[in-house]
């Protein structure tokens, strides 16, 4: 089970899963040997609404780092995802077909989008943040987000 | 000569102001209860449970409930729940719009025309719910035929 950093913003409680990475997007990477598992965070999926579809590209689609790998849709928006690592997808979660509501209910988990097999992970992972960096990112567009 | 005693269905419908989800909720109940089933069905506004209303209460303990939740808080089922009365069948709009992508919902005071369409499906789904626990009339009813 990961750790997690934490904040409250109005009613509305946030979490950070400390052991991946982030993307601007809110698009979370975790490392798995040589695969890394991708998924949304919390922040993302509380802000987006119920998730409707989740179209994830299918296994052997190819990617650069921010290419397009899933689009959502939920309640509110239809989101565009960017791959946050370069790479080929090896495996799409069933789950995203059934019961994409998964994203809602465990982001960090059972939630995730794909695991790709990275291609360039140690140069990706430098234009990734750090669960800390993320937090304080995250904070401060959900702190804007409630004032306007 | 006797009259057979129906038994009625309350349509409890999401009260989400301001939200597509929970407008669709709302016209597929007045689609149900003005159009498709206007005998068999009765609007009761969730609001009015909230507030302790004490007539919409005894509606919901007394008759069967149809609730229709535009999200998955389910305000609509458990509020019924809450107050003592059966859910025979919860609907979420959510699943609905899972099963009927072509109708994409959007608009709040006025729905656009696939959130329409959503909410004319789910009226339909919700009839024949009705139909399963208050059978529709058939003829020669009110002479003794179904008692």
């Amino acid at each position: 089970m990961p750790e997690f950093l934490e904040t409250r913003v109005d009613k509305f409680t946030f979490k950070v899963a400390l052991d991946r990475f982030y993307n601007a997007e809110g698009v979370w990477a975790k490392p798995e040997g040589d695969h890394i598992r991708i998924g949304l965070s919390d922040f993302i999926q509380q802000r987006s609404g119920d998730v409707a579809f989740a179209e994830v590209k299918p296994v052997g689609t190819r990617l650069a780092f921010g290419e397009e790998i899933a689009v959502i849709e939920t309640i509110k928006v239809n989101i565009s995802l960017g791959s946050p690592v370069s790479g080929e997808i090896a495996e799409v979660n069933p789950a995203m077909a059934s019961a994409p509501e998964t994203i809602n209910q465990d982001p960090y988990g059972e939630g995730w989008l794909a695991l790709v097999k990275a291609s360039n992970w140690e140069s990706d992972r430098s234009r990734l943040m750090d669960a800390h960096a993320y937090y304080e990112r995250m904070k401060g567009q959900a702190e804007e987000e409630t004032r306007s | 000569m006797m009259t057979p005693i129906r038994p009625r269905v309350v349509i409890v419908p999401c009260s989400g102001i301001g939200k597509t989800y929970g407008s669709v909720s709302r016209e597929a109940a007045y689609e149900v209860v003005e159009n498709l089933r206007p005998d068999e069905a009765q609007l009761v506004a969730l609001s009015l449970l909230v507030m302790g209303d004490d007539a919409s209460r005894a509606e919901v303990t007394t008759t069967p409930a149809v609730t229709i939740d535009g999200c998955k808080l389910a305000c609509a089922t458990k509020m019924v729940q809450e107050c003592g009365g059966t859910v025979a069948r919860d609907f979420a709009v959510l699943d609905m719009y899972r099963r009927y992508r072509q109708y994409k919902p959007q608009g709040i005071a006025e729905l656009n025309e696939g959130g329409l369409q959503l909410a004319r499906a789910l009226a339909e789904e919700i009839a024949t719910v009705v139909d399963n626990i208050s059978p529709r009339p058939f003829a020669g009813e009110g002479e003794g035929g179904e008692g």
